[in-house]
């Protein structure tokens, strides 16, 4: 949940977890509609450069004054030999949250990822 | 599925193929605001003697694909004719709230973003009609921003071949060198659009690269 400035209300946040296999059944509108309702998605595998592609093209269709687009980023797991302190750590966190070796996608609604930017100490996750 | 991507293939095969050295398709791809209309203007004014479009700093100027036909370019000996295709910056976001901060009126703020939208579908969909990208970053900026690296992706996907330009080294805050650290496994010029710096550089690499 996140805090709003004094005299508005509360915002509620979700975060969703969704398997890649069900990301990739599921059609990118079905999908869309989670991330219109201020949910960070959050999909266990770094989507392909083509998937990537969709996605934006599908956000820009559902763009509309209440809904200004997404920020997305994909992590993907570095396999290289040399691997520095912070690819290890990343690795870590990745593995930790998806129990895969396959990346990590996170995708949320670009207000509310801009309102998090803004005020990250007010973000209270209750778990 | 796998037969559409299989005749989508064949298609660009044949086409390529039959295709004349003058029909040759370079698309200027990159983020909003990294400078892809005045490299166009740029590149048009030095061999055709005329600007291609309006470049901005509201962002979202060029909403529609802006085509250049038969620009001749000479370089170190060689030429190269091509149709120079200017798209919109691709985004994941646009929000009409952000051209009002520019002083524009609502109205005008919610077509502006209606009308980018647009442009950045098209822009993706004229990946599959190019033949070679500029890939135009602002080197004021993280080159490792989501949007630059779909672009990367998909290109390298496509097997398109590309050249990353990284715009803007007039000023102070360019980083050239962290553009190339980022991407190091592919071709990186350092040109300034506004000032013409290094461009005669890239016209070397691309009379090359076709």
């Amino acid at each position: 949940m996140m805090k709003k400035k004094r005299g508005e209300k509360h915002m509620n946040l979700k975060i969703k977890f969704v398997p890649y296999e069900k990301f990739k059944e599921n059609n990118l509108g079905k999908f869309m509609k989670e991330l219109k309702h201020n949910t960070i998605v959050l999909i266990d595998a770094k989507l392909s450069a083509d998937e990537e592609a969709k996605l934006i093209k599908e956000t820009m269709e559902k763009v509309s004054n209440d809904f200004s687009g997404i920020e997305m980023n994909s992590l993907e797991l570095s396999t290289g030999k040399q691997e520095s302190g912070i690819d290890v750590v990343k690795n870590m966190i990745i593995e930790r949250i998806t129990g895969k070796k396959r990346g990590l996608t996170i995708i949320g609604p670009a207000k509310t990822v801009r309102q998090i930017r803004k005020n990250p100490e007010e973000l209270l996750l209750y778990m | 599925m796998v037969l559409v991507k299989l005749r989508k293939r064949l298609k660009s095969l044949i086409s390529k193929m039959f295709k004349k050295k003058s029909d040759v398709k370079i698309g200027l791809y990159g983020p909003v605001n990294s400078g892809k209309t005045t490299l166009a203007n740029k590149i048009c004014t030095d061999w055709l003697g005329e600007d291609i479009g309006k470049a901005s700093v509201v962002p979202h100027e060029t909403r529609e694909i802006q085509v250049k036909e038969k620009v001749k370019i000479e370089s170190n000996g060689k030429s190269l004719t091509f149709n120079l295709v200017d798209t919109p910056g691709i985004a994941t976001k646009i929000d009409f709230e952000d051209f009002i901060k520019h002083g524009m009126k609502k109205k005008a703020a919610k077509q502006r973003a209606k009308e980018a939208t647009k442009g950045v579908i098209e822009a993706i969909k004229w990946l599959d009609n190019v033949d070679m990208v500029l890939v135009v970053l602002d080197s004021t900026k993280d080159p490792l921003d989501q949007v630059n690296i779909t672009i990367l992706g998909n290109l390298d996907a496509r097997k398109i071949p590309f050249i990353v330009v990284a715009n803007k080294v007039d000023l102070k805050s360019s980083k050239a060198s962290r553009v190339r650290e980022a991407f190091p496994n592919y071709k990186t010029i350092g040109i300034s659009a506004k000032t013409g710096f290094n461009v005669e550089e890239l016209y070397n690499h691309l009379v090359d690269a076709v």
